[in-house]
């Protein structure tokens, strides 16, 4: 049921401008990897693409092995089996709950009882049974979204797609929902992209994690290996809030020294190194407090035990271990 | 390589019968407006292109030149810009006084003024105008009451009288105009300057009234482009006051013995591009009128609490609607019931007669009714079924081919219906291979029918691709890919979705064929003439009371159907789980990044 995605060398332009360069991507069976880039970065055309929702200028996308766009062949959306949860979840609204998910199999032309089963399973899975006659408008957006995981899940595609779907919730929903979402789809084992902006949701939900900028992969890795190691000064701003210093502030000639707020230490703790920069702002954050440095023309951000009055001077350190160097 | 083959050839066979389809409708649709208009442009440039006798591509500009040369021409356009120029400042300020005071004031009885401006707006047009002849002639309603001493009623059949009734009958698209506007613009800007310690007058003058410019001039120039098209006060009052305005002069050039084409086409013009220059600046105004670029998050307005005067506003809004509506209709209940006007209002001059007579299934008074009703409800069926079929052919090409579309649909609306009717006969009467059509036929109900078609598509069509336009395109995307094909999406998912609107469409379109006189006066059938023709003949031949009766029994059942059919939608609609006024809730958000 589940399938492997492979892209190769896609590539889009919208309106004359390069959205996907040349971009290439490769999903295994059941794995879940985050397509995660700022706003306009090419993450959500990426995946109309891959949907068949939008086809690309060139390239190749596999479904399984099998060409679904690419050597002058397009197989239309509704034949790829995939799923899709929209950033708006795009629940029709005038079906009820149980409408939503029967509709969707009805073209599949199984029988009654097949989409019966399968509509029960569905909602049985996403705790929807008692919402089942309901209509959209009636739900809550966390039961709407739900819906629309149920939706797929009972369409059993050979891959979902995600498109920001957490992004209309409030901040105290979202993780809850979240953690329910990926339980789900990790219970069918299906193969997910998923588009996000946020990192930490990010970090949260995946296997891989691939970061976008200007329609190519910056980097696509593990989330462990992106936080320990990413692959340059775009990918280590982009995560975590890490900062990235310019070399030349600390007298060298090039790259760009990766600080994690949370690794910065007293001179005292690793004397070998001493950066100092001028405090420009400070945030109390219950544990410690963020302070922002001013050094030379760059802004860093470090974790500070202790409160210090703006415009005073500050030296720190970091550990030896955590002084990774990137290029641009 | 069996099944890449089989996709392919079935996407090229798909894509052949769309690119069939598409180019059908889109053929209908120039058919319907684009030649008929076209050929309005060519009787002007080549003046006898269809002269019947000696037919000829000779370019001319001679037509245009008796512009300047005839007087009742040229006094033609002068009396028609000045007159909607005026009604387009008087009906601007009433209608933005009622925006003002149902938006953003405390007064009693608010609900009920807030549906004044809507029951004007309905009331059809040609009703009103026989109502103020019934109420203003020297032996009408108000000199009988002695409301109206001798020379009100001379000074009523000239420029000041059409002046107020197109004042008093189209101040609702101001106030619908106006108070959109200030529905969106909030109170942020006015708590901000009044926290600056601004007064309410300088804040009016200094903040509110620029914001609001651009809904001013949108309302004035739609309000011009209205009296720039009537026909129902150009026929009957304007007429009757030898006040000659540019609708009625067409008409008499193609309808007075010898027919003047040229110099019908020439005027045709000349409104065109008053009515062209009109909507360009409706156009280029209304990009500018986005109140989310002042403010994305308005918050709803405080209410101005305005103690004993807020009940002086409401006995102020009551006369307007006593003039603008209860007067008017209240004259036209009146002579229904009556024998004779000059009898006036006298016990023994009220009867059913005239009544019954529109009743009686074997008049001719209701056989004009039932022949209105068919062509009504066949035209709005034929306009609805292409405004969707368009409407849907247009989802898929790309924005230009839209908004083009929709440009030419809002612009077809304002084309006054004596240059479209004037287009038709051009078409119909005089056009090699189309003269000889014998359906639709010149002459014959089938071409009166077209016409009502054509007039009423780009109405239809823009309640429909608005309509279409606000369905987010996820509901569509999630269904094809759960394999939903594209027939059965359009029946399970559109068209459920747009329902409402499309019943909308076919109601309003109803309602304006029933009323219609313009295209029905160009295009009248040899036999089974329409209601509002027989009405006119009617009072030509001073049968003022049966052409009231007739009148009063096309506005109920006309209403009374509309409301039928709209009250039976909401009733399956929400027995089906609809919200809002039978519409359906859209799920969060309707945009996504790209």
């Amino acid at each position: 049921m589940t399938a492997e995605l492979f892209c190769h060398g896609v590539t889009k332009h919208l309106g004359g401008r390069p959205i996907l360069q040349a971009l290439n991507l490769d999903v295994k069976a059941g794995e879940v990897v985050s397509l995660l880039g700022a706003s306009g970065s090419g993450k959500t055309t990426l995946l109309r693409c891959i949907a068949g929702l939008m086809a690309p200028d060139a390239g190749t996308i596999k479904l399984d092995g099998k060409t679904v766009f690419g050597d002058g062949l397009t197989v239309a959306a509704e034949k790829r089996r995939i799923g899709m949860v929209f950033q708006d979840y795009a629940l029709w609204p005038h079906m009820t709950v149980a409408g939503n998910l029967s509709f969707a199999l009805q073209s599949q032309q199984l029988s009654a009882s097949e989409i019966q089963a399968r509509v029960e399973n569905a909602l049985d899975l996403a705790r929807l049974v008692p919402l089942r006659n309901r209509h959209p408008a009636e739900l809550s957006g966390g039961q709407q979204q739900r819906v629309a995981i149920a939706r797929c899940i009972a369409a059993r595609p050979s891959l979902m797609l995600f498109d920001e779907p957490l992004s209309n919730l409030d901040a105290a929903l979202r993780e809850d929902l979240r953690t329910e979402m990926m339980d789900l789809v990790r219970h069918e084992g299906l193969t997910v992209v998923y588009v996000t902006h946020d990192q930490s949701e990010a970090m949260a939900v995946s296997d891989r994690i691939a970061v976008m900028r200007d329609g190519l992969l910056a980097q696509f890795a593990s989330p462990q290996e992106i936080y320990d190691r990413p692959a340059n000064a775009f990918v280590a701003g982009f995560i975590g809030g890490f900062s990235a210093l310019p070399m030349v502030e600390l007298g060298q000639s090039e790259g760009y020294l990766v600080i994690r707020p949370e690794d910065a230490c007293p001179v005292t703790d690793y004397p070998d190194m001493t950066i100092t920069g001028r405090v420009s702002a400070r945030a109390f954050q219950g544990r410690c407090w963020r302070l922002t440095l001013e050094i030379g023309n760059s802004r860093v951000k470090i974790d500070w035990p202790n409160d210090v009055s703006l415009d005073q001077s500050l030296q720190f350190s970091l550990p030896p271990a955590r002084r990774l160097t990137v290029h641009h | 390589m069996i099944h890449r083959g089989l996709i392919m050839r079935f996407s090229n066979a798909n894509s052949l019968l769309s690119t069939a389809s598409s180019m059908l409708v889109y053929l209908a649709f120039f058919l319907l407006i684009g030649l008929p208009l076209t050929l309005v442009v060519m009787q002007v440039i080549f003046p006898d292109v269809f002269n019947p006798n000696n037919p000829n591509f000779e370019m001319s500009f001679g037509p245009l030149g008796r512009i300047f040369s005839l007087p009742r021409v040229y006094l033609a356009i002068l009396h028609s810009v000045e007159l909607a120029s005026l009604v387009g400042v008087l009906a601007t300020i009433l209608g933005g006084a009622f925006a003002v005071i149902v938006q953003r004031c405390d007064i009693p009885w608010r609900k009920t003024v807030r549906i004044i401006p809507w029951i004007v707006f309905l009331t059809p047009a040609y009703l009103k105008t026989v109502a103020w002849v019934l109420l203003m002639s020297p032996g009408g309603y108000l000199a009988e009451f002695g409301l109206l001493p001798p020379l009100t009623g001379s000074l009523f059949f000239a420029f000041p009288g059409l002046t107020l009734v197109h004042a008093l009958g189209l101040f609702p698209f101001a106030t619908f105009i106006i108070g959109n506007a200030l529905r969106g613009l909030g109170s942020e800007m006015e708590d901000a300057a009044r926290l600056g310690g601004v007064s309410l007058w300088r804040i009016w003058l200094k903040i509110n009234l620029p914001l609001l410019a651009p809904a001013l001039a949108l309302s004035f120039i739609a309000i011009f482009a209205q009296v720039l098209s009537d026909f129902g006060l150009a026929s009957t009052i304007a007429r009757m006051s030898n006040f000659g305005v540019l609708t009625y002069e067409i008409y008499a050039a193609t309808s007075s013995y010898p027919i003047d084409f040229p110099l019908a086409g020439t005027q045709s013009l000349v409104l065109l591009s008053l009515v062209t220059v009109a909507v360009v600046a409706d156009r280029l105004l209304r990009r500018k009128d986005d109140l989310k670029l002042i403010s994305g998050r308005s918050r709803p307005s405080r209410d101005y609490r305005l103690g004993y005067w807020g009940w002086v506003v409401t006995v102020m809004a009551f006369i307007v609607a006593f003039i603008a509506l209860i007067l008017p209709v209240g004259a036209v209940i009146i002579r229904a019931l009556t024998r004779t006007l000059s009898e006036g209002m006298s016990l023994h001059n009220f009867t059913l007669v005239n009544l019954i007579e529109a009743s009686n299934i074997h008049s001719m008074a209701f056989t004009a009714l039932s022949n209105s009703l068919r062509y009504a409800v066949i035209a709005s069926l034929i306009s609805c079924a292409a405004a969707v079929s368009l409407a849907l052919q247009l989802e898929g090409p790309g924005k230009f081919m839209r908004s083009s579309v929709m440009s030419l649909a809002l612009a077809s609306v304002a084309i006054p219906g004596i240059v479209f009717g004037f287009g038709y006969i051009l078409m119909w009467n005089r056009l090699p291979f189309f003269k000889d059509f014998s359906f639709p036929h010149y002459g014959d109900s089938s071409l009166l029918i077209t016409g009502y078609v054509g007039v009423a598509l780009p109405y239809a069509l823009i309640v429909v691709m608005a309509s279409i336009g606000q369905l987010a395109p996820s509901l569509n995307d999630s269904a094809r890919l759960f394999g939903v094909g594209g027939f059965r999406r359009v029946i399970r998912i559109t068209l459920p979705l747009i329902a409402f609107s499309v019943l909308t469409g076919f109601i309003l379109n109803f309602i304006h064929i029933m009323f219609e006189l313009p295209v029905s006066q160009m295009l009248i059938p040899r036999t089974e003439s329409p209601a509002p023709i027989y009405v006119l003949r009617l009072l030509n031949y001073d049968k003022d009371g049966l052409a009231c009766a007739l009148s009063l029994l096309s506005m109920l059942i006309a209403g009374g159907a509309a409301l039928i059919l709209w009250l039976g939608f909401r009733w399956v609609a929400s027995r089906n789980g609809a919200a809002n006024n039978g519409q359906w809730i859209s799920t969060p958000s309707l945009t996504g990044d790209r």
